[in-house]
């Protein structure tokens, strides 16, 4: 099966990544991810939370990336560089509609061991560190890809990082009526069982510590 | 005439799981939507916090019922990404037979349960008696029948069991032969064709910009997959294409949906024959569990400040898995496990898929999306 070669992809990675590096608040580089026997190369960025959103305009428009995979938000109490860190996954797919002669669909077929150009599959990881702060949030990219819309409220909902200009921003894994400021993901949340022994040993919560008094089980 | 909401869900038999969609009406026209989930959420994310590397692979098995195996395996990947793993080639070969027939019992599943959605239920019991043939063999792999806990860091957990190869070219060349049963049940039932055909039309550029993927998109006439793409395991030295439906000039219908999932299954057939042909080693022979051929060997711990991410094309789309390592027990717990469930992506704009159309249309316009609460939720 013709599948895009690592070195062509290698070559797409450090060219996005030189264009990114240019850029206001950006350090960017190419890092190499491996899956079982195979090595990927994409594309790593660090972005300051205000050129954010400038960058993000920029990697739809201009650099044709179309799809967000996935935002992580990451609570890290104990870092001296960060305290928040929201991590974007992004792929640059090259899908167009597939053209139409003569009232028939002709099914858009890449072959991708010929790819080249802004069509070259590429990988995109994009990291937005946040200094210490009660009400950490960068600007959203809902707009941008909509795919990113449920994402952020994901984020928001469990991690408790704030999207500017989100609309609609809601609950939706948590229950509706949880606490506002409860965000499960935050490290201050510790799981009550750690191993399997504890769990058991004391199934009904007679032992149960002291920060879990006064919470019904 | 007044617009009205309704609600419907979280018992709905439309709803293939616990969650709730707010349909806004005028008439019988489906006017606005508003997905509600998270009935089932188990903060699986967090568990896996206070959780070691292999811990988690059970976990990520539960993620979802019915197709277990490529979300244990998305989780391995990322892993052994994160951990520096090297796998070796046997392991690899039978991670992909083993992730090619849960993606037929998952198609399956999904084909069984599509068809009294829409009113024909015979085609559930058909569907079910060959996806026992797959669950059969996924329990001659992993041990049990839904939960299989299969690949470990750097490999698998067994060989291939004697007589497997055997049993499975012969289970998979039925099953070659009674697809074709599938498609004259659907293909010939009005009832089906009527539901299906000029409903839920999608097209693929606002689809990958709503993060759409996987069959769903190549209903639509993109050959986008995972698997080609962004390419891992053993795909790229087998024969195959991805499977790619001529859609209609409005996009992907549900008709469509269907057609690409039908041929999925085929393909992955295919694969799994290759497999067992190309297996280094042979698929007959047998190394036991822990030999260097089918288990590398791999580290416990990840040093803060790595991190790992594999993107997946698990049966409903791309799955992807985020692990940022240095976390409780110096590094032998991940700091941070992050999941992409393709379909928490995808019903949102399943939903807002329905708009225009008539609310009969939307248990046919939503399982065509092959939603499955239990990833979605995590």
């Amino acid at each position: 099966m013709p599948i895009v070669s690592e070195k062509i992809q290698q070559a797409a990675a450090e060219k996005l990544a030189e264009a990114l590096d240019k850029m206001d608040g950006v350090e960017s580089s190419v890092d190499v991810r491996t899956s079982g026997t195979q090595n990927r190369p994409i594309v790593n960025a660090s972005v300051s939370p205000e050129n954010w959103r400038k960058v993000a305009e920029d990697l739809k428009n201009k650099y044709e990336v179309d799809h967000c995979s996935m935002i992580t938000g990451i609570h890290w109490p104990e870092s001296s560089d960060k305290t928040w860190e929201v991590v974007y996954h992004f792929l640059r797919t090259g899908i167009k509609n597939p053209v139409i002669e003569g009232g028939l669909v002709i099914p858009n077929i890449v072959d991708f061991s010929k790819v080249k150009g802004k069509d070259v599959p590429l990988e995109i990881q994009i990291s937005v560190k946040i200094q210490e702060t009660r009400t950490p949030s960068v600007a959203s990219v809902q707009d941008i890809w909509v795919g990113a819309d449920w994402n952020e409220k994901e984020t928001w909902d469990l991690v408790g990082i704030d999207f500017d200009g989100h609309e609609g921003m809601r609950r939706v894994l948590n229950p509706h009526e949880s606490p506002v400021g409860f965000h499960p993901l935050q490290k201050q949340h510790k799981l009550r069982y750690h191993g399997f022994e504890e769990m058991y040993d004391d199934a009904q919560g007679f032992m149960r510590k002291p920060v879990d008094s006064n919470r019904v089980k | 005439m007044a617009e009205m909401w309704i609600s419907m869900g979280p018992q709905h038999p439309m709803t293939h799981g616990l969650w709730t969609l707010k349909v806004k009406v005028d008439g019988e026209t489906v006017v606005d939507t508003e997905p509600d989930l998270g009935y089932i959420h188990r903060g699986v994310e967090k568990i896996c916090e206070s959780r070691d590397f292999t811990q988690i692979t059970t976990y990520c098995d539960r993620l979802c019922y019915a197709s277990a195996n490529t979300w244990s395996h998305a989780y391995i990947y990322a892993a052994e990404d994160l951990l520096g793993v090297e796998v070796p080639e046997r392991a690899e070969y039978i991670r992909l037979i083993a992730v090619e027939i849960q993606r037929i019992a998952s198609h399956l599943m999904w084909l069984g349960a599509y068809g009294p959605d829409i009113g024909n239920l015979s085609v559930m019991v058909w569907c079910l008696r060959e996806r026992e043939m797959m669950m059969d063999l996924l329990q001659e792999l992993g041990g049990s029948r839904m939960h299989y806990n299969f690949p470990r860091i750097g490999g698998v957990k067994r060989d291939l069991p004697h007589g497997f190869a055997l049993r499975a070219r012969h289970k998979l060349k039925l099953f070659l032969d009674r697809i074709q049963e599938y498609e004259a049940l659907f293909d010939e039932s009005t009832v089906f064709l009527i539901r299906s055909q000029g409903v839920g039309y999608a097209k693929p550029e606002e689809m990958m910009n709503h993060g759409v993927s996987g069959p769903n998109i190549r209903a639509a006439g993109v050959n986008h997959d995972i698997r080609t793409s962004h390419p891992y395991s053993v795909y790229s030295e087998l024969d195959w294409t991805p499977a790619v439906e001529r859609s209609s000039i409005k996009g992907a219908d549900c008709y469509d949906r269907y057609r690409i999932r039908v041929e999925e299954m085929r393909q992955s057939a295919n694969l799994v024959l290759q497999a067992l042909d190309k297996i280094p080693g042979g698929a007959e022979t047998y190394h036991e569990p822990g030999d260097a051929k089918i288990l590398g060997k791999a580290p416990t711990r990840a040093p803060e400040g790595t991190s790992g991410s594999h993107h997946f094309e698990d049966s409903r789309g791309e799955s992807m898995f985020y692990i940022a390592g240095g976390g409780e027990g110096r590094g032998k717990m991940p700091y941070r496990v992050s999941i992409r469930s393709p379909m928490f992506i995808t019903i949102p704009y399943a939903s807002k898929c329905m708009i225009g159309y008539k609310v009969a249309d939307i248990p046919a316009i939503m399982g065509s999306f092959d939603p499955c609460i239990g990833e979605t939720d995590r």
